[in-house]
């Protein structure tokens, strides 16, 4: 029976999809977190028989024959890379991306990951570095003597110090964009890798032509719409309980043969 | 004698691959772009019987196609930009290993090149099948409702849309995809919308599956008890008369 393989592969897929809606939906807080859709396709189609086979003497032939599918499967998992809100936190080494790029952030292994959390502070060397104590590319160091910090939206870092009242230039953030945003590798913690399907990064000044812009003292909050995600998650609970009701019908059908008196 | 046993078989046998089909119906019922199908069949004369007078020729049941319902899917908003749907009849054309193929999916993506893709890296083709370029560091596309794509104010290329004069030429090939086997050309769909920021769902409409795998299950079960009730006529009259009175 081709359809209890079918309706397997189907709540199977519906399975994916439930569990991609609940990491969204789990991630609803999470900065810069940036929502995942499941995405399926058809698999492989069967001829079975007759394709354009001829169907009288005078030439005609059978329009399309007896193709028959064999279910679904996840095409990919999108991630959907809108603008999240902009939420005010104020502080001072907040900072959300309003528009396109990541920040540069260099992992203890001394690769490159890029995040859009932009949830910042400072170490022991007042070194600017991510929640986790990570290192922003390229590394700002602010005084210990500042009294105050400016990040301006096209990324010039400056700081006010004790007893001065003309600020100072400390370093310039520099954000990175994608040809494939979708493509980028999640390793968890906010952070993501480049791939092979995200292309090269090309790295930039915040405000220049297709680059976003920094906002001091905002965070960019999740992109998870609670609505529309409860509202895929009947639906997908819905679709799963009707492939089993097919599971259910092939197996009837089954029964009613094997009952067959002799 | 034996015939109204092969003709419950013949129709069991089709109603097996409605199964199937239905079953695949159900399974896509959240595939975006997905036409829903169902089986064609047809009576068969069984061959003529001797004494013609008294009962006519058997007729079997028989599968003889796959009929798809290329009605449009409801449009749902995703608000990507890469996201496309067509309002009207006509397909995306899309440059395969294997020759052009055509579909309805419109979730499309960029690939690490900057082509515009499907989500299977299929590159989407443009009006005279050239491949789609965009550059990721201008502002994001917009698309008119003709498929013309502009990104930063510039005309960048063209969405192809494309139809056939007969859909029942195209042939499934997977993945979303149509193939067209045969020598009819496709023509520009010049009337048909194109959406962004939309997706066009699949047109399978769950209780009309239920109900049809409803439907199914039940004829299989009577088709079954008719196999059984030829078999215990045969039966019967073999016992009856083979008794030596």
């Amino acid at each position: 029976m081709r359809a209890l393989r079918i309706a397997a592969t189907g709540m199977g897929a519906q399975q994916l999809n439930v569990e991609v809606i609940s990491n969204n939906i789990a991630n609803m807080n999470t900065v810069g977190f940036k929502r995942q859709r499941a995405e399926f396709q058809d698999l492989l189609y069967q001829s079975i028989e007759r394709q354009g086979a001829q169907s009288s003497e005078a030439g005609t032939v059978v329009p399309t024959g007896v193709q028959l599918g064999s279910g679904v499967k996840a095409g990919s998992v999108y991630r959907v890379t809108t603008q999240g809100n902009l939420v005010q936190t104020g502080n001072r080494f907040d900072l959300a991306i309003d528009g396109r790029g990541f920040l540069q952030v260099t992992l203890p292994s001394g690769e490159t990951a890029y995040t859009r959390a932009g949830n910042l502070a400072v170490n022991d060397q007042g070194q600017l570095v991510t929640d986790d104590g990570y290192l922003i590319e390229p590394q700002i160091t602010i005084p210990s003597d500042a009294k105050d910090v400016i990040i301006s939206r096209t990324g010039q870092v400056q700081v006010v110090t004790e007893g001065q009242t003309a600020p100072t230039t400390v370093g310039q953030l520099e954000i990175a964009i994608f040809f494939n945003e979708g493509g980028l590798e999640a390793i968890g913690d906010n952070l993501f890798k480049e791939s092979a399907a995200s292309g090269p990064a090309s790295v930039g000044t915040p405000g220049d032509v297709g680059y976003g812009q920094l906002v001091q003292g905002y965070t960019e909050a999740s992109n998870v719409d609670a609505v529309s995600e409860i509202t895929a998650l009947i639906v997908a609970q819905r679709a799963y309980e009707m492939n089993s009701k097919v599971v259910t019908a092939a197996d009837e059908m089954l029964q009613a043969t094997s009952q067959l008196k002799s | 004698m034996e015939n109204a046993g092969y003709i419950a078989l013949s129709r069991q046998v089709t109603l097996r691959r409605e199964l199937d089909i239905a079953a695949n119906n159900i399974a896509n019922a959240d595939t975006a772009g997905f036409k829903v199908e169902q089986l064609l069949v047809q009576t068969e004369e069984g061959p003529k019987s001797r004494n013609e007078g008294i009962r006519g020729p058997g007729r079997f049941v028989l599968d003889n196609g796959v009929g798809r319902d290329f009605r449009a899917g409801t449009l749902g908003q995703t608000g990507r930009a890469l996201d496309f749907a067509i309002e009207g009849d006509g397909f995306f054309q899309v440059g395969g290993e294997n020759g052009e193929r055509y579909t309805r999916d419109g979730r499309f993506t960029l690939d690490a090149q900057g082509r515009l893709v499907t989500a299977a890296g299929l590159p989407v083709l443009g009006e005279g099948g050239q491949e789609i370029l965009l550059d990721p560091t201008k502002p994001e596309i917009s698309v008119s409702a003709d498929g013309i794509i502009t990104q930063g104010g510039e005309r960048v290329g063209k969405i192809g849309v494309v139809r056939f004069a007969a859909l029942g030429v195209l042939s499934k090939d997977g993945d979303g995809l149509y193939v067209n086997p045969s020598n009819e050309r496709p023509e520009a769909a010049t009337d048909a919308k194109v959406r962004q920021g939309m997706v066009e769902e699949s047109n399978v409409e769950p209780i009309v599956e239920i109900t049809n795998l409803i439907e199914i299950t039940r004829a299989y079960e009577r088709m079954a008890k008719i196999v059984e009730q030829t078999n215990d006529l045969s039966r019967r009259s073999v016992e009856r008369l083979g008794r030596v009175s």
